[in-house]
């Protein structure tokens, strides 16, 4: 079983669409054991519409609430004064609770001289499933407005690691950005994939993410995607791969990339010919390879 | 009177940082003083589209979370704060808890329910915020949040929390906040207390989706969204539906342009590089609505 972790740092450099596509190729090669894709961008997971594959809801996900009872509580006010995250407000007559300011650390339980508040629980968002023939997807969703995208996405990954031994290939799909959870996806990968596009922004963002990538040490692949895009930073990217001896594969940017993304279709789907997914053939390729060598 | 616009997606990729840099820009040389947020802490690009930072005003770590010290000579090995911890961040240990840095939210419950005063807390790092003048004399508040960090929305907090005090310094009438994707914690951040979020739409269904949850929770927080469709051109026929899908108010549409990439090349917003361009006349009429909607 090999984990390849999909990065990047910037949003929108392609991350989905190489995840998806590589996951398509990989299970098409795979023999016996089927291929698992998570999505872990729990802000907006688009793999499942990619794929377009009907999830079903595996479980839910849930925090600490307090449960305020009216009848105990004299508005003494410790709680509110304790609270870290300014989640409880008082009111003249009423204590409120605010539910997307609540980070579930429960200080009240335990601040609460009346014991007015007792343990209640949250859903903050879902773990999502659906399998295919010869691949299987899971789906981290955080609930709109909660603020526990990291806490959800690690979750997901925790419920996804029970399941990666009946997989050959376990491809991680991780959300923009360089934070913890991130961090958690790149931990656990056997393969990192940095996929860029060759603007000023996306190499800027590289490399906050190439530094966190740097504190493991992990095969990585730099995947520049709409290669040929024009105006890019064709010289400071070389320049980048050079300095960090980088192996890299360039994914041109021709009209069939960008119709199957503007589509919500699996490029090497629908087609197979085109420049951009002769590329993603290589893509996966070069991954077989790493396979091998650490093998 | 001050306004707070946000500028935010749901999906990575789709132009926030394009909208975001050109309306500072706009604001500032047409219409009254600006001050500009980077809220993207994890992959922070708005000074790439500004210009870089010309002037710093001030440099200051962010010490945004605490981490518990035990002191084990204390320690009777209750374990009431391994009980109490709600994110599994307390192992127990020969001489007491060992706390898992890396899951610890820095709450202080353990701290509380310990009977024996051994834990207490001390700051921690984890970001930095940087206040100073972009090359185009915008002035710009910006935030790193630490490789690998945690609770990148209370950076975003904080960001806000200093831009309002410097509003009266620099009698800005508008903030113009570049968020992260997503609907994430820095994104709730971002929103909450402003009057408009501009939802930065391009013709893809993955990014439709974004938006619609994106837009639910800024109805969720009293924060009106408008829309704007950026690279309609790459799908007109999609293109058309998507204000009556998301059933919100729209300020223009955005052709794709070269002169985009062109411009985060060359680090100039597209308004100074090239104002008679289509492009920046698309821009701007966009801008001109908001101006409309705010009155």
């Amino acid at each position: 079983m090999t984990i390849i972790t999909v990065c990047g740092g910037k949003g929108g450099t392609g991350k989905s669409t190489i995840a998806v596509n590589i996951a398509v190729l990989l299970s098409s090669l795979s023999s016996k054991k089927k291929v698992l894709l998570v999505d872990l961008d729990v802000d907006n997971p688009c793999t499942y519409t990619l794929l377009d594959m009907t999830l079903r809801e595996s479980s839910e996900i849930a925090s600490f609430k307090p449960e305020i009872s009216s009848n105990k509580c004299t508005l003494c006010g410790e709680c509110v004064n304790y609270c870290p995250t300014h989640a409880l407000v008082l009111l003249p007559n009423k204590l409120l609770y605010i539910s997307t300011l609540c980070e579930g650390c429960a200080a009240c339980l335990y601040v609460c001289p009346y014991r007015a508040i007792s343990e209640g629980s949250k859903v903050i968002g879902w773990i999502k499933e659906a399998k295919g023939k010869k691949l299987d997807l899971i789906v981290g969703e955080v609930r709109p407005g909660e603020r526990k995208s990291e806490e959800v996405m690690e979750r997901t990954l925790k419920y996804a690691l029970m399941k990666v031994a009946d997989y050959e290939y376990v491809i991680l799909d991780a959300p923009p950005g360089t934070g913890r959870g991130i961090y958690e996806a790149l931990k656990i990968a056997d393969i990192v994939l940095l996929v860029t596009e060759p603007t000023k922004l996306g190499l800027h963002d590289l490399k906050r993410m190439y530094q966190l990538v740097n504190r493991l040490d992990k095969p990585r692949l730099l995947v520049i995607n709409k290669y040929g895009l024009k105006g890019g930073i064709y010289d400071e990217l070389e320049d980048f791969i050079n300095q960090n001896e980088i192996p890299s594969i360039k994914i041109p940017y021709d009209r069939y990339l960008l119709n199957a993304y503007i589509q919500g279709n699996v490029l090497i789907e629908v087609y197979p010919d085109a420049p951009s997914t002769k590329a993603l053939i290589k893509l996966t390729e070069k991954i077989k390879e790493i396979i091998q060598e650490r093998a | 009177m001050r306004y707070e616009i946000v500028v935010a997606s749901g999906k990575g990729g789709t132009g926030k940082t394009f909208i975001a840099s050109n309306l500072a820009y706009f604001l500032n040389n047409f219409v009254d003083n600006v001050l500009a947020i980077d809220a993207d802490v994890e992959a922070p690009d708005l000074l790439i589209a500004l210009g870089d930072m010309k002037k710093i005003i001030y440099k200051s770590a962010y010490y945004g979370s605490e981490v518990p010290i035990v002191d084990y000579k204390r320690c009777i090995r209750c374990w009431r704060c391994k009980e109490a911890c709600k994110f599994d961040a307390i192992f127990k240990g020969d001489k007491g808890p060992i706390i898992d840095y890396d899951r610890c939210e820095g709450l202080g419950v353990c701290s509380l329910v310990c009977p024996s005063g051994a834990i207490r807390f001390k700051p921690r790092k984890t970001g930095e915020i940087i206040v100073g003048y972009s090359t185009y004399d915008i002035p710009v508040i910006t935030g790193e949040l630490e490789l690998g960090g945690r609770n990148s929305g209370r950076l975003v907090y904080e960001l806000k929390k200093r831009a309002y005090e410097l509003t009266s310094k620099l009698n800005a009438s508008y903030i113009v906040v570049d968020a992260a994707p997503g609907i994430g914690c820095p994104v709730v951040s971002s929103l909450a207390g402003a009057d408009i979020v501009v939802v930065v739409v391009e013709p893809s269904p993955q990014s439709v989706k974004g938006a619609r949850r994106l837009i639910n929770l800024a109805n969720e927080l009293n924060v009106t969204p408008l829309l704007i469709l950026n690279k309609y051109d790459l799908y007109p026929g999609y293109s058309e539906k998507i204000p009556h899908l998301l059933n919100i108010k729209t300020l223009g549409r955005i052709s794709y342009s070269e002169i985009v990439v062109n411009a985060y090349t060359s680090m100039v917003p597209v308004l100074k590089l090239s104002i008679d361009s289509e492009i920046s006349q698309e821009l701007i009429a966009c801008f001109n609505k908001l101006l409309e909607e705010l009155k």
